[in-house]
């Protein structure tokens, strides 16, 4: 089915009345159709992120997206997907952290700390350097996220994007969290703990650039680990947490997509999944405090 | 042991050299372990026991010889049970989880592989329907014995044990040894470090004295006289002995 025959069907179904009127808009069907893609993968990624301890890790990769994004547009990428810049720049970025993080005798947020702020630092010198050239404006969408631009060849990407992570990702579950837990352990079992390692930050790369467009680079990393922390809260065996952990990510990304169009709300999207993505944490905090006040 | 026909392969090192920086870790180091035995290593803190682990798993840059000679054509199965495994005691993780994480290709959060044997390791370390418990929940004790169970799956024929009974209590210390005795009669080869020299002397069939060097190996009543256990551990600092070499 293609995306031009899916948009048809689920705008006919709101022209009927059979979902929010609002999806009668292709663009708005395009952007859930994306948060719907994206948002699973990011939520079982996101267990992985926050089992491996990698949450800064993760958050360091989004914000260097912001640079990626700064050197697209200066060699001359369209700055409404600067696709091959981001994704360089970025994966440059995690694998250098991660060659360093093994290499010095720095703790992890140390150095993650000192590549994220050198990052940054190039990203804004960048970033006002072309203020001169295009509207600075427009980067407000790279930086926040402008879901409801998403046009089938961003839908491509992502679909491809999440094929690409969810397949390694399922078949290598174990295998990943199982490096994490005891490197040599995990070596005798035929565990290739550091090829492993270098994977893992390439999956969490590939995904946090193709959810730029939606998320924004600003708060991208986030996505990967609200919905799997939110999860962790409330879990009690590791389907719970993965299960719960992707159905987190994908009503937080379809809530953010549908409810700033449905209630008029000035906000980007970007912004609004975070926000709802924030809200169930929170929920999942009062949960488990309920569950613990019942056992007290 | 005579007429039980070893699965588990004979271990040798042969003139085994480590270093870490500028530090020797093990110099010189040749051992002979037999198929079927269970050869513990015993030493001081530092003396090199672990790193002997580490470099026969292939996880230690050395130099010299390690060689497992298999009894059949194909190696057979490695199992190593770590003191310890790192990570984060709030996840939510429950016994099953961790043994399908170590022990399966499917997804451990579909599930446990039911005909991998969890049920049946665990009941075998004293473990017996605990397996929904949450993994970080468990005292240090458990978690050594569902260490001790991940080691039986697949069977092994050749375990590694790196001081498994550090926090074993009493009724696991009692278990340790049935699974000992399960295993030897199974023909696995048992390579032991222990700092525990009683039940060394109890257990093994074989024990060998490192720090840095091997100071003695044999079997454990001989070797593990009052004279030659002082002068293990009462053997140079290695900050005295790499100050001495430098």
């Amino acid at each position: 089915m293609s995306f031009e025959t899916f948009r048809a069907l689920i705008q006919g179904w709101a022209a009927a009345g059979w979902l929010p009127a609002g999806l009668t808009h292709g663009f708005l069907v395009n952007a859930l159709l994306s948060g719907l893609v994206i948002g699973p993968v990011l939520g079982g990624l996101g267990t992985l992120v926050v089992t491996k301890r990698l949450a800064f890790f993760s958050e360091a990769v989004g914000h260097a997206a912001l640079t990626g994004v700064a050197i697209g547009i200066l060699v001359g990428e369209p700055y409404t997907g600067p696709y091959a810049s981001l994704f360089g720049y970025c994966l440059l970025f995690a694998l250098l952290v991660n060659y360093t993080r093994n290499r010095s005798n720095l703790t992890s947020d140390t150095l993650i700390g000192v590549f994220l702020s050198v990052s940054l630092a190039l990203g804004a010198s960048l970033l006002l350097v072309l203020a001169s050239r295009v509207n600075i404006h427009i980067l407000e969408n790279v930086l926040f996220g402008s879901v409801l631009t998403v046009d089938d060849r961003d839908l491509t990407v992502l679909l491809a994007v999440a094929l690409g992570v969810a397949l390694p990702m399922l078949a290598l579950f174990n295998r990943l969290l199982l490096a994490s837990f005891n490197p040599a352990l995990a070596r005798v079992r035929s565990v290739p703990v550091k090829g492993l390692d270098y994977l893992f930050i390439v999956l969490v790369t590939v995904v946090t650039v193709a959810s730029v467009k939606i998320i924004g680079a600003i708060l991208v990393g986030a996505l990967l680990v609200i919905p799997a922390a939110a999860a962790r809260v409330v879990a009690t065996s590791l389907r719970g947490f993965f299960l719960l952990s992707v159905a987190f990510a994908s009503i937080a990304a379809v809530a953010g997509i549908l409810l700033p169009v449905q209630f008029a709300l000035p906000v980007p999207s970007g912004g609004a999944i975070i926000l709802a993505a924030g809200l169930l944490f929170l929920g999942a905090l009062l949960a488990r405090l309920v569950m613990r006040g019942d056992e007290g | 042991m005579s007429g039980r026909r070893a699965n588990g392969p004979a271990i040798l090192f042969d003139r085994v050299d480590l270093t870490l920086g500028r530090t020797a870790i093990l110099e010189q180091v040749s051992l002979a372990v037999a198929p079927g035995a269970v050869h513990a290593v015993v030493g001081p803190n530092g003396g090199g026991k672990s790193s002997l682990i580490r470099a026969l798993l292939g996880q230690a840059p050395h130099r010299g010889t390690i060689r497992l000679d298999w009894p059949g054509d194909a190696p057979g199965t490695i199992a190593y049970v770590p003191q310890a495994v790192e990570f984060d005691r709030g996840l939510p993780l429950t016994v099953e989880d961790f043994l399908a994480v170590l022990c399966q290709r499917r997804p451990a959060f579909l599930g446990p592989d039911r005909r991998l044997g969890y049920g049946e390791a665990l009941a075998r370390v004293g473990m017996a329907g605990k397996g929904r418990r949450r993994f970080g929940a468990l005292s240090g004790g458990e978690r050594q014995r569902v260490l001790l169970a991940q080691a039986l799956i697949p069977a092994p024929d050749l375990i590694v044990l790196d001081e498994p009974m550090t926090a074993l209590d009493e009724a696991g210390v009692a278990i340790f040894e049935t699974l000992l005795a399960e295993l030897t009669a199974a023909g696995t080869t048992i390579l032991w470090v222990e700092h525990d020299l009683a039940q060394v002397r109890r257990l093994a069939t074989r024990v060998s004295g490192l720090n840095r060097r091997v100071l003695f190996d044999g079997p454990p009543p001989e070797m593990l006289s009052p004279d030659r256990v002082l002068g293990l551990f009462s053997a140079a600092p290695r900050s005295m002995a790499g100050a001495l070499a430098s």
